[in-house]
């Protein structure tokens, strides 16, 4: 199966070629286009309770769509919100991801929600968060362009910046500086991660759009 | 407690596999999932069966398995769970790491207890961060809740100062704006007799008024809504409903001055600037800083506004009766027609919302009636309009 991810970063959009025998599980409601080869099942996402959950906790779709095709043909997957897509292959380890960013999956990855603790919620990265495992490539999304750091020891983050991460990396919240210098720098909380580990990260936040938004509301 | 390095002896099977992981620069991406065991003297993980499925046969022959000795090993503690044991070779470039239930109990047995020391102090560590966490997080909720508190009267006070140096002009202008946005089709022509009635009463409680220059016009609206209400500036609306409902003149002169008051009184002005200054406050305050205290600020904020509502309708009570008095007029009318609609409609649901807006009904009765006795005696007349023929003129 050959995925390429196009237009880059602003509107990034999967293209997938599908042969016989090839699987994509996508989000419901992400296939923008596809070839009338492909056949479309839609499953709910590991029963009743479990998709629930998904989609109340997690942001995501109840149902996700499974893509396949018995010649060949190709689909168009987007994201809802303009912003880049990566590919993250998963030999055996595990990734967390923010609640709404998961696009696709091969079928080899499970898809599971977990709660992400308070710390995460207070530093504005939910309650809980997407536990992708399992092997297979996932591609997700995020808000703006998407940038990677190895982290090895201590790094900050602003608060809805962080897409996805590894279950090595603990996550405490923290003030951006002193008391004042917190409140009123506009940086408030942060997150502090702590590797061995990788970060993705989001190059705008939907908190910055929605305070931008809002500024020029009233 | 997710592990014990206490009841190490329990149950140790020799041969137990864990599932993990391995961050090494050898690999690929840096990172692969891996089986983990541990010998008596070495910890070894081989890349999982997951890990191998994506995996092309030449990659599998050149990966290694690998190897710490745990005489040489350096064990930490961390990850988005808190519990995830991390184990470094000398040179710190190899990282086997599990989050298994336990791992870190066979890990502390074989290594005939040093690591569990190790661990322990990293428990050790990871509890008293945790201490301070909760410990800052009570402070923090505390005094966003003394900040929030604060902020609100500040705002308030702030917004009644304001108010005083505004001029008038203003209310007229706030109040002809939202007149606009009234549905006047169905408005009665000046002469008819129900528009003649009510300005009338108008007529005769201006010039008691706080502030007898204001412009006061009112308008009549065929409606079978029971409702009445003024708008900044002195304009009001009576709904034809509310006068086929009030049983005497006095009692629609009672619910005017209750709606003159609040125009007077600048209510509506107040809660403008009020929830402007509110949402303002939020803002400087809070920043940036997510989605969990601007949902409660909001939640706070609904309920600063009915409450704020409520102590306006009595004020505007208060002021209506003392207009009644000064026009010679008995103040208790105000009470006398939301006590009829109390008790014959109290289960209309139109006729509800309007009353549930206002305060609790026995208490604004008995205030009403506090606040008369302590007026000056003086002997009530009656209103010298005829409503029969004003509701007769409605069918």
């Amino acid at each position: 199966m050959e995925v390429e991810i196009r237009n880059r970063p602003a509107f990034a959009n999967l293209l997938v070629n599908l042969q016989p025998g090839d699987r994509i599980i996508a989000e419901a409601d992400a296939m923008a286009s596809m070839s009338s080869t492909v056949d479309m099942t839609t499953r709910m996402n590991g029963g009743l309770l479990r998709a629930l959950a998904r989609r109340f906790l997690g942001s995501e779709s109840m149902f996700v769509n499974q893509f396949t095709t018995n010649s060949s043909g190709h689909i168009v997957l987007t994201q809802p919100f303009p912003g880049d897509i990566v590919c993250v292959e998963l030999r055996g380890n595990t990734l967390f991801l923010q609640p709404g960013a998961f696009l696709a999956c091969e079928p080899g990855v499970s898809l599971g929600l977990g709660f992400a603790g308070f710390r995460s919620w207070l530093s504005g990265e939910g309650l809980f968060r997407l536990k992708m495992s399992g092997s297979g490539r996932i591609w997700f999304g995020a808000y703006g362009a998407i940038f990677t750091r190895e982290i090895t020891d201590e790094y900050i983050v602003d608060s809805g910046h962080l897409v996805a991460y590894e279950p090595s990396i603990s996550i405490r919240v923290g003030l951006a500086g002193g008391i004042f210098s917190s409140f009123f720098s506009g940086e408030g909380l942060i997150t502090r991660v702590r590797g061995p580990g990788k970060i993705y990260m989001q190059s705008r936040s939907f908190d910055g759009l929605a305070a931008w938004t809002n500024a020029h509301l009233w | 407690m997710p592990w014990n390095v206490i009841k190490v002896d329990k149950m140790l099977d020799p041969n137990q596999q864990f599932r993990g992981g391995v961050f090494h620069h050898s690999i690929p991406d840096g990172r692969i999932g891996a089986d983990i065991r541990i010998s008596p003297s070495e910890i070894i993980a081989e890349p999982s069966a997951e890990a191998l499925s994506v995996m092309d046969p030449s990659e599998i022959a050149r990966m290694p398995r690998w190897v710490i000795p745990l005489s040489e090993c350096q064990v930490d503690l961390g990850g988005a769970s808190g519990r995830m044991v991390f184990c470094r070779n000398k040179e710190r470039d190899l990282t086997i790491f599990c989050e298994e239930r336990g791992f870190a109990a066979v890990l502390g047995d074989r290594s005939g207890g040093m690591l569990s020391e190790q661990l322990h102090l990293v428990k050790k560590r990871q509890a008293g961060e945790n201490h301070r966490f909760r410990f800052w997080l009570t402070v923090g909720a505390v005094a966003t809740l003394l900040l929030g508190v604060i902020g609100y009267y500040s705002v308030l006070a702030a917004a009644r100062l304001a108010i005083a140096a505004v001029p008038i002009s203003m209310d007229e202008k706030i109040g002809s704006m939202a007149m606009q946005t009234i549905e006047k089709e169905q408005k009665l022509a000046a002469d008819h007799p129900a528009t003649k009635f009510v300005t009338e009463i108008v007529d005769r409680l201006k010039p008691h008024a706080a502030i007898p220059e204001m412009n006061f016009k009112v308008i009549v609206i065929q409606s079978s809504e029971v409702n009445a209400f003024a708008l900044p500036g002195g304009q009001m609306v009576v709904y034809t409903g509310l006068l086929k409902k009030a049983e005497t003149g006095e009692q629609v002169a009672g619910v005017l001055a209750h709606e003159m008051s609040h125009a007077t009184l600048r209510h509506g002005l107040q809660r403008v600037s009020q929830s402007l200054g509110i949402v303002a406050a939020i803002q400087f305050l809070i920043g940036d800083a997510g989605g969990l205290l601007a949902l409660g600020s909001q939640a706070a904020q609904t309920s600063i506004l009915t409450s704020y509502s409520r102590q306006s309708e009595t004020e505007a009570d208060l002021e209506g009766a003392r207009m009644l008095h000064e026009a010679g007029l008995d103040p208790e009318s105000i009470s006398a027609f939301f006590d009829k609609l109390k008790k014959e409609d109290g289960d209309i649901p139109g006729v509800l919302v309007w009353v549930s807006s206002h305060p609790l009904h026995e208490q604004r009765i008995e205030s009403i009636a506090k606040f008369k006795s302590t007026l000056a005696k003086k002997e009530y007349g009656p209103l010298d309009l005829d409503l029969d023929t004003v509701r007769k003129s409605l069918q």
